[in-house]
């Protein structure tokens, strides 16, 4: 018989005294871990939304990250206390944030102050460039750039957090709990950008002891009602509850989210009941889940317009007629009845109802009217010069079915494109002699247009800057957008910005909003939003 | 035999470093890793401090020195995505792999040559036909159709192990069973027709018209003498242990060697893809390095003519 001495005695004593209560917390906590099968969960790698800006980043962020102002994402998109209980306007370049006190990170740490303003930082965000003064993006200097392995935020950041962030100045620390964001230039989307992707804040201490930016960005510490326990690349991400979260204590327990690329991978595992969530079910594969009674498929719309754009110097489609008679050819209820099981809708343009009073209620894209586009290409003098039109194999949902049905109707109109599948987007951006169109989307990053339409066809933006596309008047108005607080002024600037690349010296034609349709156990009380962004915060979720 | 040896290993550095030419130029040449990664939408600035951050805006030929140069030192690379070593990457993905891709190894061979065997040696019989009929159903059918065909019948439909992931090694069954079929049905063809071949042959019908059991000849002279273009075929898929599953990784989630190279290809991360294919090409030439080997083993004859080649 083992003999028992008094110190033994004692340590099985503190053992079980430490042991038990965790033991009954443990058996106390019924909530439910629920598995979520994604495509993919971050494109770079990484969980730092300055670096992680695609749709897949967007869709797990704010389960373990906040930012200072919120979305009402399963309402209206409307702007919401966040991190900050309020805001107010000191001046046109100035906003001032109340921040919420008792906010915990992950860490346990309170949010104050200085994490925001840190996140904000050259340290953490804009390396050594400058705010934009007058429309031009300043460059970025490349001898600061330090390798993967030092602290410094890798090259890339810089840029991403300048393009979210153009004309902030500096965060200015108040007290504890309140800071001014203060603008280089005057700017009304302020408040927009700090609802909006990249705003995200975390705790300074966690970044600053972490050896390095990568070993910081694969596990963030952000205020979300989850925390991340372990990130492991291009196969799972593991949260768990984040019980001293402020909005309440988190519905499940952990999250996990498994990559599983293959779409028939994904509703089998959902079938089997391997997983309790399948994201990024394509449109023909609805019919296939919904034929089981324990199944639904939840989703539609989000802020995300596909569009087909071109290269305005190709040949063919210099004058501007040829690129209206593309817009007024397509059938966009058709493709969105044949291809989307009519589960989205023909936006106005490119903008959303978000935007708020920016929005133009009665704008619409080109009418589908094959005779006009007849007559227009008949104006313009052309006889059906093949347009190379490069495409990419469904790097967007229905991406190749979508272009055959888009040839088939310009065909009827006399439009001849010819399709050429390529494999990548250098592919589709190389600048030879025909460039011709070709497919993109674009996303309402924030509410308001220099989110999406000045972005990607402004100066800066990817078409301006690729050659694809410019217009004088065009660029001026986005320069209007970008600086101005006169808002009247910018809403007719908008107008007008509609008028041109949409009508008149069209750069793209948008085709339709797109969706994203995530199917569940039907038994589980869950809302998508019209986002991608998953929200499992309390008061969503439900088993 | 040590020239022998020696000029073997020459020709497996020369294939290496064909490779790893090949899949460079291929990748450098038909896509911009900065546009994979950091999307096509990202600002112009950052895609050009990728680029530089990276070298990836210096002349491809520039390039290929340096990264040469440095392979030759010993250094690998960095992923452009992950931004660890590409090696380490790997070596991390290797173990996921090998459960799968061992396991099926060998339930090829526990299945496939006692099958090919036994159909050789009931020529015609209804076993035969029915054992040829699997093989030529195992190895003809697409892994990725029987793989999701098993997933039906024994995740969605019976429920009694998962549709994919690394969770338990439940989850290894059903991707081990979809390797193992196919190339259980390719060594059992091959078996077979070896075998044949041996048991048409004169010294078959001395030994047993001399009066030695079946069995004893079979053993004894027929499998022996059979075990050569079995073995080749086995060093074949010793070779593949390392990149053989990429399909049936995709199918089931299954996060090994396979899926990394899925996924370094198409975002032209070029040290990953050429670390694996480094390691690929290296299994492969060790293979067939150790079945020339047993070759030698297996028909003295054949020992025989490696030394007088090599002198």
């Amino acid at each position: 018989m083992p003999s028992i001495t008094r110190r033994t005695a004692l340590q099985l004593a503190t053992a079980a005294a430490a042991g038990l209560p965790r033991f009954a917390i443990a058996q106390a906590d019924t909530r439910p871990v629920i598995t979520i099968a994604v495509q993919g969960i971050a494109n770079t790698n990484t969980l730092d939304n300055l670096r992680e800006q695609s749709n897949v980043g967007e869709r797990t962020s704010l389960m373990f990250n906040e930012r200072p102002i919120d979305l009402d994402y399963t309402g209206d998109l409307a702007l919401r206390p966040g991190l900050a209980t309020a805001w107010r306007r000191i001046d046109d370049a100035t906003v001032e944030l109340s921040l919420r006190p008792g906010v915990k990170f992950h860490n346990g740490d309170e949010m104050t102050a200085e994490d925001v303003a840190f996140r904000f930082s050259p340290a953490m965000a804009f390396g050594d460039t400058r705010p934009v003064v007058n429309g031009k993006t300043l460059p970025v200097a490349f001898s600061a750039i330090i390798g993967q392995s030092s602290k410094q935020v890798p090259a890339e950041v810089p840029p991403v957090a300048r393009r979210l962030w153009p004309g902030l100045d500096r965060v200015e620390i108040v007290d504890r709990h309140t800071v001014r964001f203060v603008n280089a230039t005057p700017d009304v989307t302020i408040e927009g950008r700090l609802a909006a992707m990249g705003s995200e804040i975390v705790s300074r201490r966690a970044f600053e002891a972490a050896a390095t930016w990568l070993d910081y960005a694969r596990k963030p510490v952000g205020t979300g009602p989850y925390k991340v326990r372990e990130f492991t690349p291009d196969t799972a991400l593991v949260l768990d509850a984040h019980d001293e979260y402020w909005g309440g204590r988190p519905p499940v327990r952990t999250i996990r989210l498994v990559q599983v690329p293959e779409v028939a991978a994904r509703i089998n595992g959902l079938l089997s009941g391997q997983y309790q969530f399948a994201c990024d079910i394509p449109p023909d594969q609805i019919q296939t889940v919904e034929q089981n009674a324990a199944f639904e498929i939840q989703g539609g719309p989000i802020l995300n317009h596909r569009m087909t754009t071109w290269d305005m110097h190709e040949p063919s489609l210099r004058d501007p007629r040829v690129r209206q008679a593309i817009g007024h050819a397509i059938d966009r209820q058709a493709i969105i009845d044949g291809l989307w099981a009519g589960r989205t809708r023909v936006p106005a343009g490119m903008q959303w109802e978000f935007f708020g009073d920016m929005f133009i209620a009665d704008w619409k894209v080109p009418a589908f009217d094959p005779a006009k586009a007849r007559g227009l290409l008949k104006a313009a003098g052309y006889k059906g010069e093949p347009i190379p039109y490069r495409l990419l194999n469904n790097y967007y949902t229905n991406q190749v079915a979508t272009a055959q049905v888009l040839v088939e109707m310009w065909r009827q109109v006399g439009l001849n494109m010819q399709i050429q599948m390529v494999e990548n987007w250098t592919q589709i951006r190389a600048k030879t002699s025909q460039r011709g169109v070709r497919d993109w989307s674009a996303g309402g990053t924030l509410n308001d247009p220099v989110g999406s339409i000045v972005s990607n066809f402004g100066p800066n933006g990817a078409a301006q800057q690729a050659g694809e596309y410019e217009n004088a008047e065009f660029s001026r108005m986005c320069v209007v957008l970008e600086t101005s607080a006169d808002r009247a002024l910018r809403r007719r600037a908008f107008k007008r910005m509609l008028e041109i690349a949409e009508r008149d010296d069209p750069a793209y034609t948008i085709l339709h909003q797109n969706a994203t349709f995530t199917a569940k156990r039907r038994d589980i009380k869950w809302q998508a939003g019209p986002s991608f962004a998953m929200d499992f915060r309390p008061g969503r979720f439900a088993a | 035999m040590l020239r022998f040896l020696a000029l073997r290993l020459a020709r497996a550095g020369v294939t290496i470093v064909l490779v790893v030419t090949f899949a460079f130029v291929v990748l450098r040449l038909s896509g911009d890793p900065a546009l994979t990664i950091m999307s096509p939408d990202a600002p112009p600035a950052a895609l050009a401090a990728f680029r530089h951050e990276w070298g990836l805006d210096q002349p491809v030929w520039v390039q290929y020195l340096r990264y040469f140069g440095a392979i030759l030192h010993g250094e690998l690379g960095q992923s452009m995505r992950d931004g660890r070593p590409a090696m380490a990457l790997v070596i991390e993905r290797l173990p996921a792999t090998l459960m799968l891709t061992v396991p099926a190894l060998l339930l090829k061979i526990g299945l496939g040559v006692p099958a090919g065997i036994h159909a050789a040696l009931h020529r015609n019989s209804m076993t035969d036909r029915v054992v040829m009929a699997g093989a030529v159903a195992g190895f003809t059918v697409p892994s990725f159709v029987l793989g999701l065909l098993l997933v039906l019948v024994f995740a969605v439909h019976l429920g009694w192990l998962p549709s994919g992931g690394d969770d338990s090694w439940r989850g290894a069954i059903l991707p081990v069973v979809t390797l193992g079929l196919g190339g259980a049905g390719i060594l059992a063809r091959f078996t077979r027709s070896a075998m044949l071949e041996v048991l048409g042959q004169p010294y078959i019908r001395t030994a047993s018209a001399k009066g030695v059991p079946w069995r004893l000849v079979v053993r004894g002279h027929a499998l022996p003498n059979a075990a050569i273009p079995t073995v080749t075929v086995v060093g074949f898929m010793v070779g593949t242990l390392i990149a053989g599953a990429v399909v049936v990784e995709s199918v089931f989630s299954w996060p090994g060697v396979g899926r990394l190279l899925v996924v370094a290809v198409s975002n032209r991360d070029l040290a990953v893809v050429q670390c694996v294919l480094l390691l690929v090409a290296s299994t492969m030439v060790a293979a067939n390095l150790t079945v020339d080997l047993l070759y030698g083993l297996l028909d003295p004859r054949l020992r025989g003519q490696a030394t007088a080649g090599a002198h």
